[in-house]
């Protein structure tokens, strides 16, 4: 697997879903609603013999709204729901990729970021993703 | 030298199967006889006829030489498995033996990969001449 790629192709599947910003590296600067795919927490290598599969776990996160604010928790809802047309499980796991071979969105955990001097609600997807070790 | 388990080739019926495989196992044994006779204080034994049992198992995939497509039709056929247990190169150990292939299994965990993993009961001499 080439990770610029695995990043790009989780950006590229994201995109799909209407009105949503999708960074597809960590960025300088965010206006939420945004989606931003970040670098492996883990890229483990030889899950089999002979560089047969690599495994790397991938953040995703989900900028969305004021921590206090219930139509921000409305939207928030509609990408952490598990379906729907803005559901980053639905949607992602229905994608077709050449960057790797299986993606599963393992879960998502809720925090509060500041950007900008503003605190907003952030969802942290944990995507699983596995692939050939040497292609 | 220790030697690390990621390069293990091994390949069943001329198919190699190793990027599919995680783990593998090729044990030898042997039959025991107790030739133990009176006025003896401890048992006695002699070595009998030679045995072994071999398995791999690894992460399923739907490839046409996949573990699925090659392994299932094997069952209950006796072909040879090759296991080099230092990877591929000259003057490398490989062990070469007939097997039956008794049972091929899929697991389907919810949260994980789906997995697969084959029993093989060796039958006659393992041969095992280094790799040319």
């Amino acid at each position: 697997m080439n990770l610029a790629d695995v990043m790009d192709a989780i950006g590229d599947r994201l995109d799909t879903i209407p009105d949503l910003r999708v960074h597809r590296h960590p960025p300088g600067k965010v206006t939420p609603p945004a989606a931003i795919v970040s670098f492996p927490e883990s890229y483990d290598f030889d899950a089999t013999y002979g560089r047969g599969m690599d495994t790397m776990v991938l953040p995703v996160v989900m900028v969305e709204g004021k921590p206090t604010d219930r139509s921000g928790r409305d939207r928030l809802a509609e990408y952490v729901n598990g379906s729907g047309a803005r559901s980053f499980k639905a949607v992602l796991e229905s994608g077709t990729y050449t960057a790797f071979d299986s993606i599963r969105v393992a879960g998502a955990e809720f925090d509060v970021v500041r950007i900008g001097n503003i605190d907003y609600m952030a969802a942290l997807f944990t995507v699983e993703i596995a692939g050939q070790g040497s292609a | 030298m220790f030697i690390h388990g990621k390069g293990t080739f091994i390949s069943l019926n001329a198919v190699n199967l190793s990027t599919f495989t995680d783990a593998s196992e090729l044990e030898r044994n042997a039959d025991k006889h107790d030739v133990t006779t009176y006025g003896k204080d401890d048992h006695v034994y002699q070595g009998g006829l030679g045995d072994g049992k071999a398995s791999m198992s690894g992460t399923y995939d739907n490839g046409v030489a996949g573990p699925r497509a090659t392994i299932e039709p094997l069952v209950g056929t006796v072909v040879t498995l090759i296991r080099r247990p230092e990877g591929t190169g000259s003057g490398k150990p490989q062990d070469s033996v007939s097997v039956l292939v008794e049972k091929y299994v899929e697991t389907n965990p919810v949260a994980g990969m789906v997995a697969w993993s084959a029993e093989l009961q060796p039958s006659d001499a393992v041969n095992s001449t280094p790799q040319a």
